[in-house]
C-alpha cells in the first residue's frame, strides 16, 4: 500500500500544472496575509506612522500594558480618561461626541486606546459601537465592577430575542463561559489579532488544492489509464484506497504550507507575543474559554476538516465524471457562492446553515453566540463543523473510492 | 487452463456491442479480427473484468469471475487501445507503479521491471521521462507492463496501430515471444499481423463471432472464391464499384484485379490461393463500404 500511495503521490506533485497552481495560490495567500503588515498604520503626534516602524511602536506601547486587568485598574484607569475630560481645554466637539484633543489624547489615549475602546465597550449595550469617549460619564462612585459588567452583557446578548436561544443553549454558553478565567491579562497580540480576522483568506489554498486533486479519477479516464488500472489485482481495491490518501497526504501538506507562509509572515512582523493571553482581551463577550494559540489551533483543526471534506467531494465527483473540469464546474461555486451570502442575524435555519458552509466555516465568529440544538444536545459552531465536516468526509471519501471501483471504461 | 465465454452479451440501449458470444479458449495466439464497430474491444474489456457483460458468463478454469475476485485479476495482462501514460514518469517508475497496482512485491517489481524494459528495448530509456517516447516506445512499454505479472492471459488491443512497419515488425517478434504457454488475445485490423503470429483466428462481426479457425485452415472457407482478372481501366473501375476488389495493380497499360466473389467475375477470371485479407474483405467489404460513405 505504501508504494502505491507513494506513486499516486508523486502523480499529483510531478505536474507541471500542481507547480503552476499552488506557486499561484502561495502568492495569493502571502500577498493577502502581507497586506496587514504593509498597510499598518498607527499614530502619533508626527502623524502616520506605516509597516513595519509603525507595528514596532504600537507592540512598545502595549508591552507597557501587560497587566492583569483588576478591577482596582479598570476603576483607576476609568479615572484618569474622566481626569482628562475634566479639562475643557483637553476636549473637543464633532457636533455628535466629545472626544480628547492634543497632548490629552496623545499621551492619555493614543498609547493604550484599544485597551480603553474594550473596557468601553464592556459597558455597552450589546451591539453599541463605543469608543474610549463614552468611560467620560461613566458613574464609577460605587466602583466599576468590570466583570459584573461583562456577565451582564453577555445575560443581555443570551436574552436578545433575535437570537432566538432556546434555554439548553443558554445554559451550553453560561457553562462556557463560567470556565473563562478572570481577571483578564492584558498584553499585545497584534499578530494573533490579524491571524483570527484573516482566516477565510485559506479559502484560496483550498480552492488550489481541490483544483489540483480534481483529475485524480477522472484523469485517468481521460487519459485512458483507467482500463489498464482497472484490470490490474488491486485496481479496484487499495488504488482507490491510496488514491485517496494520496490526494488527502498533499492536501495536508499543501495547506500546512501555506499556513506556515501565513503565519509566519504575520507573526515574524507582528510578533508572536500575547499566544498565551485570553481571547476576552480582543471582545470581552467572547465566550470561548481559550487563549490566543488555543483559539487559533482550534480554527485550523476545523479548516482542515473543511479540507478533507472538499477533497472529498472533489474525489467523489473526480470518480464520477469524465473530466477534471466538470468537477471544477461544481467545486468553484459551492466554496465561493458561500462568500456571497451574508447571513442577516444568527438565528434561523437559513444563518445556521450559512454559518456551515465552507467559506462560512473557515470564519470563526468568537463571540457570535451561534449554537445548533438537536433534543437536549447543544452544539456551538466549533463543535457543529466538526461534526458537519467529519460527516461529510466519513461519506464522500469511501463513495468516491467506490465510484471509481464501479467506473466501466468507454 | 480455459477460458470460457458463454452467451456473452453487452447492450447498450438497444445496440448489441457483443451477440452471445460462446468460446473456449486454451493456451495460444487468438487474432480476433474484425472491422471498426464489430465489438472487439467491447468483448476484450469484459474479459478483462472492466466492463460489466449485460449477461452471459466469463470463466477461467470452471470458475467464474465473481467467484474468483481479485484472484482473476492476477492471470490477466491487458494493453488497451489508446493506452494513456503517466508523462511525468520515467519508464521505469511507471513499470515499478504498475508492478504495485498488480501487487508484485517490491524486490521482485524491481528486477522484473528492469528485465521486461531490457527485453523491449527500453533499458537505456529506462529513467526518462514518458514524455520523451516516440509511439513505438509508448507502445512497447505498454506490452511490457502487460507482462510484468506473468498473465496467463494476456490481451493485446489493437496493439500494433500506428507504428511503422520496423516497429511493428518488432512488436510481432515480442508478442511471440510473450505468448509462449498463455492465451493471447490480440485485437486487430491489420491482418498481416495476426497472420505471422496467431494460432487461431476469431472472426467477429456485429457483435458475433463469424468464425474460429486455426491459421493454416481459415482461408479454407473461401477456396475458389478469390479470382484474378485483367482488364482495361474502364472495366476495371466498374469491377470496382460492382465487387469486393482486393488489389488493383497497373501492368503494361492493363490492369490485374484480385476479387474477392462468390463465383466467377468474368469467363477469362482464374482462382488463386486464398490469403488472411481476402477472407478479412469478405467478411467486411460491406462494412468499409458502408464506413466510406458514411465519411462522405
Amino acid at each position: 500500500m505504501s508504494a502505491l500511495v507513494k506513486y499516486e503521490f508523486l502523480k499529483i506533485i510531478r505536474k507541471k500544472s500542481t507547480l503552476l497552481i499552488m506557486a499561484a495560490s502561495l502568492l495569493v495567500t502571502a500577498v493577502f496575509f502581507g497586506l496587514p503588515v504593509v498597510q499598518f498604520q498607527t499614530y502619533n503626534q508626527d502623524g502616520v506612522v506605516r509597516g513595519s516602524r509603525g507595528i514596532a511602536i504600537e507592540k512598545e506601547q502595549y508591552a507597557r500594558l501587560s497587566v492583569v486587568l483588576t478591577n482596582t485598574y479598570i476603576a483607576e484607569t476609568i479615572k484618569e480618561v474622566q481626569e482628562l475630560f475634566k479639562d475643557p481645554e483637553n476636549v473637543g466637539y464633532d457636533g455628535y461626541e466629545q472626544f480628547l484633543i492634543e497632548d490629552a489624547y496623545w499621551d492619555g489615549i493614543a498609547p493604550r486606546e484599544k485597551l480603553l475602546d474594550m473596557i468601553a465597550k464592556n459597558y455597552a449595550q450589546p451591539n453599541v459601537s463605543v469608543g474610549y469617549n463614552a468611560l467620560a460619564d461613566m458613574d464609577i462612585s460605587d466602583g466599576t465592577d468590570f466583570y459584573q459588567a461583562r456577565q451582564d452583557k453577555i445575560e443581555a446578548l443570551l436574552n436578545d430575542p433575535d437570537r432566538g436561544l432556546s434555554e439548553e443553549e443558554k445554559d451550553y454558553w453560561r457553562n462556557m463561559d463560567s470556565k473563562v478565567t478572570v481577571p483578564f491579562q492584558y498584553g499585545y497580540f497584534g499578530g494573533w489579532e490579524v491571524i483570527i480576522t484573516a482566516f477565510e483568506l485559506l479559502m484560496f489554498a483550498i480552492l488550489a488544492i481541490c483544483i489540483v486533486v480534481a483529475p485524480v479519477f477522472s484523469g485517468e479516464y481521460q487519459a485512458g489509464t483507467d482500463a489498464v488500472l482497472l484490470s490490474a489485482k488491486y485496481g479496484k481495491t487499495r488504488l482507490t484506497t491510496a488514491k485517496v490518501l494520496a490526494s488527502l497526504l498533499f492536501g495536508v501538506l499543501a495547506l500546512t504550507v501555506h499556513v506556515a507562509a501565513a503565519f509566519a509572515l504575520v507573526l515574524t512582523a507582528f510578533g508572536a507575543d500575547g499566544w498565551n493571553l485570553p481571547l476576552q482581551i480582543n471582545g470581552t463577550a467572547v465566550p470561548y474559554p481559550w487563549n490566543f494559540l488555543e483559539a487559533v489551533l482550534i480554527q485550523l483543526g476545523v479548516i482542515y476538516l473543511v479540507l478533507i471534506a472538499m477533497i472529498g467531494l472533489t474525489l467523489f465527483l473526480s470518480a464520477r465524471m469524465k473530466s477534471p473540469y466538470l468537477v471544477l464546474i461544481v467545486i468553484v461555486p459551492v466554496l465561493f457562492i458561500p462568500m456571497f451570502l451574508s447571513p442577516n442575524g444568527t438565528s434561523g435555519i437559513y444563518n445556521k446553515l450559512i454559518f456551515l458552509t465552507p467559506y462560512q466555516s473557515l470564519i470563526p465568529k468568537f463571540g457570535s453566540y451561534i449554537s445548533y440544538q438537536a433534543g437536549p444536545v447543544v452544539l456551538d459552531a466549533f463543535w457543529m463543523r466538526t461534526v458537519v465536516y467529519v460527516i461529510l468526509a466519513l461519506l464522500l471519501l469511501p463513495l468516491s473510492g467506490r465510484g471509481f471501483k464501479k467506473h466501466q471504461p468507454a | 487452463m480455459e477460458l470460457q465465454l458463454q452467451r456473452l452479451c453487452k447492450q447498450y440501449g438497444k445496440k448489441s456491442a457483443v451477440d452471445h458470444v460462446s468460446v473456449h479458449l486454451r493456451p495460444g495466439v487468438y487474432g480476433l479480427l474484425g472491422a471498426n464497430g464489430a465489438g472487439k474491444t467491447t468483448l476484450m474489456r469484459m474479459i478483462c473484468g472492466i466492463l460489466k457483460p449485460t449477461s452471459g458468463s466469463i470463466r477461467l478454469d470452471g470458475r467464474t469471475i465473481q467467484e474468483l475476485g481479485e484472484r482473476y485479476y492476477t492471470h490477466l495482462g491487458y494493453m488497451p487501445q489508446e493506452f494513456g501514460f503517466y508523462p511525468d514518469f520515467t519508464a521505469r517508475e511507471f513499470m515499478h507503479y504498475m508492478a504495485a497496482v498488480k501487487g508484485l512485491n517490491k524486490k521482485k517489481a524491481k528486477a522484473r521491471a528492469g528485465q521486461l524494459l531490457e527485453l523491449v528495448n527500453l533499458g537505456a530509456a529506462a529513467d526518462k521521462k514518458i514524455r520523451s517516447f516516440s509511439g513505438g516506445m509508448k507502445q512497447r512499454l505498454g506490452i511490457a507492463q502487460a507482462q510484468l505479472n506473468h498473465p496467463d492471459i494476456l490481451i493485446l488491443d489493437e496493439p500494433t496501430a500506428g507504428l511503422d512497419p520496423k516497429e511493428r515488425v518488432r512488436f510481432r517478434n515480442l508478442i511471440s515471444d510473450f505468448a509462449r504457454d498463455k492465451i493471447v488475445i490480440l485485437s486487430t485490423h491489420i491482418v498481416s499481423d495476426v497472420s505471422y503470429i496467431a494460432d487461431v483466428i476469431l472472426i467477429m462481426k456485429q457483435g458475433r463471432i463469424l468464425m474460429r479457425e486455426p491459421m493454416e485452415h481459415v482461408t479454407e472457407s473461401i477456396c475458389g472464391k478469390v479470382w484474378e482478372i485483367w482488364a482495361d481501366e474502364r472495366e476495371a473501375k466498374r469491377y470496382s464499384q460492382k465487387l469486393c476488389v482486393v488489389r488493383f495493380h497497373h501492368e503494361n497499360g492493363r490492369v490485374r484485379l484480385r476479387i474477392v466473389a462468390d463465383s466467377a467475375p468474368a469467363p477469362d477470371a482464374y482462382n488463386v490461393e486464398p490469403s488472411l485479407e481476402d477472407l478479412f474483405l469478405y467478411y467486411f467489404n460491406e462494412a468499409m463500404h458502408s464506413e466510406g460513405s458514411e465519411k462522405q
